[in-house]
Parts: C-alpha cells; sequence; structure tokens
C-alpha cells in the first residue's frame, strides 16, 4: 500500500530511483494492452452493415442482420461459382436468375455487413421482392423492386450452397487460392487465420441447413419465381419432416409482390390468409433472411417497412385502348371488384383481404394443406422474450385469400402456385389453360398480360417446364361463370384491358 | 496503539467490510436473479387464470423457460411427430405463447410448470376442417402425459444435453446477457439436468404394461412413486383423467367419494393431491389456491353438448335411462362405490392403491402443510358409480377409458372394438364419443389395445340387450345430461 501515508512514514522512501523504470514499465505495459484491445476491438467488434441513403436502393441491398448469424463471408461468396462451378447452371449467381446492376458488387437482394472481424453478405427481402423486366429478348432488362422475383430459383440457389458444402473443394486449401485469384486482397490474419476458420463455420453452417432442408429433395422442383415458405418455417423448429403427414409436405407458391402494404393492414395475409398483422408477417418472412429475434436489425427493417407501406408498382408501361379499358371496367365491377377490390389502389371491397374455402375457390389445395394448425401454435413461440413483438397472429385457415390485384401485369404467373402463365389465360376454363410452359423469362408479353412462356430457351440457357399435372401444380379453379371463364372472348379481351390499369 | 496495530486492524476491518458488502451483494443477486418472484400478469378471466395461472410449480419443479422452449428443437426424435409439444397432443390456443395447463413465472427467471388444466381440459372439433374447441375441466384426452415424461428423460440422457448445445440453441431465440448465460452454463442448465436424470420413469415403460396413450395416466403409482418415494410393486392401473367440472355434487356428508375407486374423501383432498403432483412442495398462497380451485371447479357448470339433439327422442330416452341407468347414476348410490365383482371392469387400478399408500400419502401431505381431509385409509374393493353431468364429452369411457363411444358401452363386451384409436378429437355424433378409426385418427391418435394388461374393455354390461331404437332414444338422452 504505497499510498497509505500512515504505513510509510516511519520508513520514508529512499528508493524513489528505483521506482521510475518499474512505473514505466508499467505504463508501456499498459498502454500496449490498451493498444491490443483497441486494435482488437476495431478489428472483430465492429457491427455495421452498408447502409443505402435512398430508401429503394435500401429496400434492395440494405441489411435485415441476418449476416450477424447467417452471414456468408464476403470473399467466399464472390468465389463459390468458381470453387464450384460445376454445380451451377450457367456462369455465376446470374445464372440462378439473381439480378445484377451496375455500380454494385452484389446482386439485388443480397446485404452486406461488417461483423464478427469479416464483411459478411445475406440475402434480404429484395431477392424474392424484385425482378426485371425486359421488352424483347435484346433489350435491357428494367428492375422493379417490391415485384415478386419471377427469375430467381430459390431452391437451387440453395442447392447450390448444400451442393458446394458437401463437396471436398469447400475447404480453405481450394477456398482461399480462388479468394487470391479473385483479387482478394486479404492481409495475413484474414489469409491465415480468419478465412481459413470461416470456410470451416461456413460448411457446417449449411451443412446443418442441408440436413434440416432433406424435404425439399423429396418436393417437386419449384422452378423460377417460387418457395415453399411453410415447409420452410417448419425447419426454424427443427420438426422431423419425414414423419410428418405426405398431405403436407408441397407448400410451393409464387412469390408475392409487397407493394401498399398500409392498405394492407388487417388483411388476411399470406396466400392461405394465416396472418393478419403486417409486421408479423415482415418478421416472419425475415426468417428466410437469416434474422432471428436475437439478430433482426430492426432500425434496418423499420426502414423497409416504412417504404412498403406506400410503395407502389410501376404503371403498365405499353399503351392502353381506353374504350376496350372502359368497357372491362364494367365487366371488373360486375365480376371481380368483391373479391379484389375497386382498382389498383383502391381495395375497397366485400371479401378483399379474407379467405374464401378451397372447395369454393376450386385452387390447388397443396399450399393450404402444408399449413398445419400444429405449425401455428408453435409459431406463438416466435419471438417470445421480446415483449410486443411475440408472433400471435398466426392461425390455421382453410381457403385461400382474395388480394388485391396493384401491379397485377408484373405478378405473372398467375394463382398462388404461379400455375396459369397469362391473365387471359386466366379466363380461360382450366381445361383450357396451359398444361405446360416456361417461366423464369423477363421478355414481356403485352398481348397476353404476363411473361413470354412458350420459348423454352434464349441465349444458352433453358427455362424451366412448368408441369401442371405434378403434385401442387395444379392449375385448376378459379374458373366457372362467376370467374369469367364462360364470358365471350371480347369481354374476357376487354376485362384484360382494364386489368393493365391496375 | 502502535502504528502496526493500527495498520493490522485498518487490514482487518477493510477486508471484512470488503466482505460483507461481496456477501450482502452476491446474496441480493443471487436472490434477484435466482429466487425472486414475480406475480404472473393478471388474468382476463376465472377460465384463463385456470388455463395459465400458475399453482406455485415453477419454484421447485418447474422446467427454466428458455431449455422447454429449445429442448423439442434439440431433441424432435423424442417426440411422437413434428410440432413440438403439439405433437404430444396438448390443446395449444392458435396465438398463445403457451399450451393449455402451462404457465410461465418469474422465479429469479422465467420457469415453465403446470396446472390442473394440463390433464383437465378437453378438446373436441365438429369436423377435420372446424377448429378445436377446448372446453376448461374436461378430461384431456388428447395429452400424452407419458410421451411428455419420457421426453424429458430420453432428452435429459442424451450427451447433447449439455450447456454448450443449450446455450447455442437459446442463442438461436433470444439475447441472454452474459450474467443470465453464466448462470445458465453453470448453474441452471446442470440443476435442470440433475433434476431430470434423477427421476427414475423405467416403470412406465416396461414390455409387459402397454403405453398409456394420450389422455390417461397411471395416477396412483405416479404417487406412490414419484410423492411416497414407495417401491415398485408391479401394479398397472392407467385411468382416464376425469372430468372436473362441478364438484359440489360430490356430497362427502352423504358418503360419496372421488378417484375412479373413491380412494380420496371430499374435492378438496383430491383437488391438493393433484397440485401436490404439480407442485411437489407447496409455497406460501398454497392454501388460497386451493380455496380458489375448490370454489371455482365446484360450481363450474358442466358443457352443454353442442350439436343438435332429438328432443322428442330424448324424452324416450328419459324413461329408458330411469329404468336402465338411474339405478347407479341418478340415484342414492352414485357418487359411492360398487363392487368391482358386481359391475365387472378391469381390476388393475383397484390393485395399483392400497390402504398403506393412503396412510403414507396424508403423513406426507401434512408434512408438506397441506391441510385436507385426504386420502381412504381403508381397503378399496370397487369403482365409484360415477354422475353423468357432461358425459357426451368424457369419452372414451370407463375408467380406464377402454370404449370409444357411449354406443359401444350400450353393447356386450365382446362385440365393443378390441382395438381402436384414442387421441383424435373430431366428435362422433353419431355414437357419442370421438372418432376412433380411419385414416386420420390413427395418424393423430394411439392405438388402443384391449387385450393388454389393465386395458380390458369387460364390465358394465348394462342396456346392451335394448333394441337398436331404444339404445338410439338413451343415446339421444345422454346427450343432454
Amino acid at each position: 500500500m504505497a499510498t497509505n501515508p500512515e504505513s510509510e512514514a516511519p520508513a520514508p522512501t529512499p528508493r524513489h530511483g528505483r521506482h521510475v523504470p518499474c512505473w514505466l514499465a508499467l505504463v508501456v505495459l499498459l498502454a500496449g494492452l490498451a493498444a491490443v484491445v483497441a486494435w482488437a476491438y476495431a478489428r472483430f467488434g465492429v457491427d455495421r452493415p452498408v447502409v443505402y441513403d435512398d430508401p429503394q436502393e435500401h429496400f434492395k441491398y440494405g441489411s435485415t442482420g441476418g449476416e450477424r448469424e447467417a452471414g456468408f463471408p464476403y470473399w467466399i461468396w464472390r468465389v463459390l461459382p468458381t470453387v464450384c462451378e460445376d454445380y451451377l447452371p450457367g456462369e455465376g449467381y446470374a445464372s440462378l436468375g439473381m439480378i445484377y446492376e451496375a455500380g454494385h458488387d452484389l446482386p439485388v437482394g443480397m446485404s452486406k455487413r461488417r461483423v464478427t472481424g469479416l464483411d459478411r453478405v445475406f440475402l434480404n427481402c429484395a431477392v424474392c421482392h424484385a425482378s426485371t423486366v425486359r421488352d424483347a429478348p435484346g433489350a435491357a432488362p428494367r428492375v422493379f423492386a417490391g415485384m415478386p422475383a419471377n427469375t430467381l430459383d430459390l431452391l437451387r440457389f440453395q442447392r447450390f450452397f448444400f451442393d458446394c458444402a458437401a463437396d471436398a473443394r469447400f475447404s480453405p486449401s481450394y477456398v482461399i487460392p480462388a479468394i487470391a485469384a479473385a483479387g482478394g486482397d486479404l492481409d495475413l490474419i484474414d489469409h491465415y487465420l480468419i478465412y481459413p476458420l470461416a470456410v470451416l463455420l461456413m460448411r457446417d453452417q449449411v451443412m446443418t441447413l442441408r440436413k434440416r432442408f432433406d424435404f425439399v429433395n423429396h418436393q417437386p422442383e419449384w422452378g423460377p419465381g417460387r418457395v415453399d415458405t411453410f415447409n420452410s418455417a417448419k425447419v426454424i423448429f427443427n420438426f422431423p419432416l419425414d414423419r410428418a403427414d405426405p398431405a403436407e409436405l408441397i407448400g410451393t407458391v409464387d412469390f408475392p409482390s409487397i407493394w401498399n402494404q398500409r392498405l394492407r393492414e388487417g388483411m388476411q395475409l399470406h396466400w392461405d390468409g394465416n396472418n393478419t398483422k403486417v409486421e408479423e408477417r415482415n418478421r416472419s418472412a425475415a426468417f428466410g433472411t437469416g434474422a432471428t429475434p436475437s439478430t433482426l436489425d430492426r432500425a434496418s427493417i423499420r426502414r423497409m417497412e416504412e417504404w412498403l407501406l406506400d410503395a407502389g408498382p410501376p404503371p403498365w408501361p405499353y399503351g392502353i385502348d381506353p374504350p376496350t379499358a372502359a368497357r372491362g371496367a364494367a365487366i371488373y365491377r360486375e365480376y371481380c371488384a368483391n373479391c379484389h377490390g375497386v382498382s389498383g389502389k383502391d381495395f375497397t371491397g366485400a371479401y378483399v383481404g379474407t379467405v374464401l374455402p378451397v372447395d369454393e375457390i376450386g385452387t390447388d389445395r397443396h399450399r393450404l394443406d402444408s399449413y398445419t394448425r400444429t405449425l401455428a401454435v408453435n409459431q406463438g413461440l416466435l419471438y417470445a422474450g421480446y415483449g410486443d413483438e411475440r408472433f400471435s397472429h398466426f392461425r390455421k385457415t382453410h381457403g385461400y385469400a382474395s388480394m388485391p390485384l396493384d401491379g397485377l401485369w408484373l405478378r405473372a404467373p398467375y394463382l398462388h402456385n404461379g400455375s396459369v402463365p397469362t391473365l387471359r389465360d386466366l379466363l380461360e376454363p382450366a381445361a383450357d389453360r396451359p398444361s405446360h410452359f416456361y417461366r423464369g423469362n423477363d421478355v414481356y408479353d403485352p398481348v397476353k398480360v404476363g411473361f413470354v412462356s412458350n420459348t423454352a430457351s434464349q441465349g444458352g440457357g433453358a427455362f424451366f417446364v412448368y408441369d401442371t399435372r405434378i403434385a401442387g401444380n395444379g392449375n385448376q379453379g378459379h374458373e366457372g361463370p362467376a370467374y369469367g371463364t364462360d364470358l365471350p372472348p371480347a369481354d374476357k379481351d376487354a376485362l384484360v384491358e382494364f386489368l393493365k390499369t391496375f | 496503539m502502535s502504528p502496526k496495530r493500527s495498520h493490522t486492524w485498518r487490514w482487518i476491518f477493510t477486508v471484512v467490510v470488503l466482505l460483507a458488502v461481496l456477501i450482502v451483494t452476491g446474496a441480493a443477486l443471487g436472490w434477484y436473479k435466482l429466487l425472486r418472484e414475480v406475480d404472473q400478469p393478471p388474468f382476463a378471466s376465472a377460465e384463463e387464470r385456470f388455463k395459465y395461472g400458475s399453482i406455485g410449480g415453477e419454484n421447485e419443479a418447474g422446467i427454466p423457460y428458455w431449455i422447454f422452449v429449445v429442448l423439442p428443437r434439440m431433441f424432435p426424435e423424442y417426440l411422437p411427430g413434428p410440432g413440438g409439444y403439439a405433437s404430444l397432443g396438448v390443446p395449444w390456443e392458435e396465438g398463445h405463447e403457451l399450451p393449455v395447463g402451462f404457465t410461465k413465472k418469474t422465479v429469479g427467471f422465467p420457469r415453465v410448470s403446470n396446472t390442473c388444466a394440463v390433464c383437465h381440459t378437453a378438446s373436441y372439433r365438429e369436423s377435420p376442417e372446424a377448429p378445436p374447441v377446448f372446453v376448461i375441466a374436461g378430461p384431456a384426452h388428447t395429452n400424452d402425459i407419458q410421451g411428455f415424461f419420457s421426453f424429458l428423460s430420453q432428452a435429459a440422457r442424451d450427451p447433447r444435453f449439455n450447456a454448450d448445445n443449450i446455450l447455442a440453441e437459446i442463442g438461436l431465440v433470444t439475447d441472454l446477457s452474459w450474467l443470465d448465460r453464466g448462470l445458465y452454463r453453470f448453474l441452471i442448465i446442470p440443476l435442470t439436468h440433475q433434476a431430470l436424470l434423477a427421476r427414475n420413469f423405467d416403470w412406465m415403460s416396461r414390455a409387459d404394461m402397454a403405453p398409456w396413450g394420450p389422455g390417461r395416466d397411471d395416477a396412483m403409482n405416479l404417487t406412490k412413486y414419484f410423492m411416497l418415494n414407495m417401491p415398485e410393486d408391479g401394479t398397472y392401473g392407467p385411468t382416464d383423467c376425469p372430468s372436473i367440472w362441478n364438484l359440489d355434487k360430490y356430497q362427502p356428508d352423504e358418503g360419496m367419494r372421488l378417484n375412479w375407486d373413491g380412494a380420496t374423501y371430499d374435492a378438496r383432498s383430491v383437488i391438493t393431491d393433484s397440485a401436490l403432483g404439480i407442485v411437489a412442495k407447496p409455497q406460501a398462497d398454497f392454501a388460497a389456491q386451493m380455496d380458489w380451485l375448490v370454489e371455482y371447479l365446484g360450481s363450474l357448470p358442466p358443457p352443454e353438448y353442442p350439436f343438435p339433439v332429438d328432443q322428442a327422442l330424448a324424452t324416450t330416452g328419459r324413461g329408458l335411462f330411469a329404468a336402465q341407468c338411474a339405478r347407479c347414476h341418478a340415484s342414492d348410490r352414485t357418487g359411492k362405490s360398487v363392487r368391482v365383482d358386481e359391475v365387472g371392469t378391469d381390476p388393475n387400478r383397484i390393485a395399483s392403491w392400497n390402504k398403506e399408500a393412503a396412510i403414507a400419502a396424508n403423513r406426507t401431505a401434512t408434512e408438506l402443510g397441506a391441510e385436507r381431509r385426504g386420502m381412504v385409509e381403508e381397503p378399496l374393493d370397487g369403482y365409484i358409480a360415477v354422475h353423468l353431468d357432461g358425459v357426451w364429452l368424457r369419452a372414451p369411457y370407463l375408467h380406464n377409458g377402454s370404449v370409444p363411444t357411449l354406443r359401444d358401452l350400450l353393447t356386450p363386451a365382446a362385440d365393443r372394438p378390441a382395438e381402436f384409436y384414442r387421441g383424435y378429437d373430431v366428435y362422433d355424433q353419431q355414437n357419442v364419443g370421438f372418432v376412433t378409426q380411419g385414416v386420420a385418427a390413427e395418424r393423430e391418435g394411439s392405438r388402443y389395445d384391449t387385450t393388454r394388461r389393465g386395458n380390458g374393455n369387460q364390465g358394465h354390461e348394462y342396456g346392451v340387450n335394448l333394441s337398436d331404437a331404444d339404445k338410439d332414444a338413451l343415446i339421444e338422452y345422454l346427450k343432454t345430461l
């Protein structure tokens, strides 16, 4: 106790001179330690996403927080298409239908965050809710945020990572040199410590997911623009799906558009209308972007939600014949408005956003049966411990919800499972709808209103063949006198003309 | 005082003060983090309180909340199927955090325990597509109680049940502070593990005894082995969870008794003893909790039959009831024991309880501070002729739930279904009971084999010789009780 004057009084210290180097050494040591801590904090303690001022850019590239736990180390993400080239249908992630915009090193729907000492990337909402439209095969694509990701093959995207992680090449000895070759200028610590470790950790993580997502290997191919939302949700709970009722194992549906959420508040959301709360539905979908209660970036996702409240679809760009559309408006009022709302901006209607029993609508019931009451009650545990964020609005329903039709032209193919390629086809009885067609093309067909669906391949890439006879792919239902499929052809044309205004 | 001594005293003083501060702080923190009781938020109704209100089980017998949440995700292979706890058939209201009969309460940290509702909430559906209706105080015929025990026990024995794995899984659902993580790692997880391993559940799954199946438990053996620590005696007496509405109908002064064999004197005793099975060690407010339950369940009316009733037919049935059934079920015999050699039903349940056990149970309950008249310290040789209020929702029938429907019960034992599926909650209005055959019943339910020990469907062969028309009328009347 050098500072105790009483104890030191009897023996005044003559050793002052010898203390100086001691103190100095201590100071130097402490300063060194502080420097190491500061460096380590700066190197590993940072948790900072790449942010975008523009709300639409933020929607396309901003973070949901998923990178914190699920994020792929940036350079691994970059080089995997080279390392595991043979697991991709073409060149790079674009061959899976991902969209690259000029000035971005990541595709639409991927965000980047500096966390745990390295840049990590993962999916955000836009990966499933943004896509492109071209006027002709050679034309430049236009990107629209909020529309269904019509070209993305999410199942093949998942499978690419599962296959690659299971491959011997997914190891530091293949990945690290590939990073150097791709121009990844890793520093010594990254090169010899962080990235080799990251490869192993990512492999473990992806292999765990691969096991839990085994159910997809027993399903028909999803094809581009589709996802099995709620069997994937069962993975959150690690339900042993190999013991599940076979009737619930196919729930593949189209990605929906996600504009105008403010007008949808209180409606029965999701294809089967199983949830009535927009924010809860959003956080449920955010699990798909890796965001869990403990990793969700609340401020960031709030900005996306706010943008989605009022963001609307782009208007029909190809010209409309006003007299025909006017005739169609009258037909729409008579046949469609009660269930689908007054217009693309006014969603008023007796049954809009409510569930119609499946026997009445008659569409394919696989998606309905994939969502079980058992899952619904378990979802009540999601976000438990986070106050009002705890999920409390999921309900088992027994039909499909009548959707508002804003931006309908960008929402092809139609019906919940995307089984009918164009609006004009939807107005035919099921027997006359195409039994096979091609999905994943972004070239638009302004006559039938939908994407070109009769072209097998383009630019060397083959499109996905959608077969309506496969389980879950049925194109029946939403037909009969009440649904306009018995109207004279001219009336159907007029109705389609009016629907272009949505 | 020499400077040296003064120095020493100062040291001692400083150390003592520091130690005291440390101990007091540590104790306060320990109390706050491990023992502090936080009242549950108030319940909107008595029904909600019955379903989710703590009766004090969290303190001694509670499972730490986050362990409860992650266990089904870590060990789905030990559950009967996909669906987490829902796969055990527990009634679970959509939008609710926990199934009916499960409580969440903070005692230092959030814990989960049970209430009476876990065994006493019945579920029925009008059709497979209809939402289930949960009737509190009804028999929980879908709950796989043994499955729950066995899940916990198998999970605890699995080497993956360790702090690393559990905390990793908890990390996916919540963000614990470093202090809470430390408490979980070094205290809460090891203690939970120890408590689960300490229980020996092996007696429930002997090869020579059929599984209890949904809606049943071996109540007297649970009492003997878990509460009284008596040695295993090889008996096997699983019975249906009973309905517990309208308990005031049991008039102890008139000699009426509770439990299937009349082992208990009055409602307060049976409620108390059942609660002790959940609570393990009564808290200060235990007596008040029992008062509330006795009062609430005493006057809670049975549910009315929710489907159409043919009143004219029921009126005909009333006469048949008076002739065929009233002698035991609406007379001064009701609520009292009928010798097993008279009624002829499966005797295994009788054998699972005895006078010594009753004496031990009364002693233990008294030691735990529970005040009640208690269990009958006499040999028992029969089954209670029960009141039939709300009998429509009390299927399957007989004490061991061996007869699926009322119509089957009005059939000679030899012609009753030898095998059927229990635990499916779609209602069978035709036969009065639940649907027990067919693809869905087989998928959601469990096979019940009447040839297994304790599962016999013999006896109570009353009214079996009535004409089909008379049976229709009698069944129609029984719907109205």
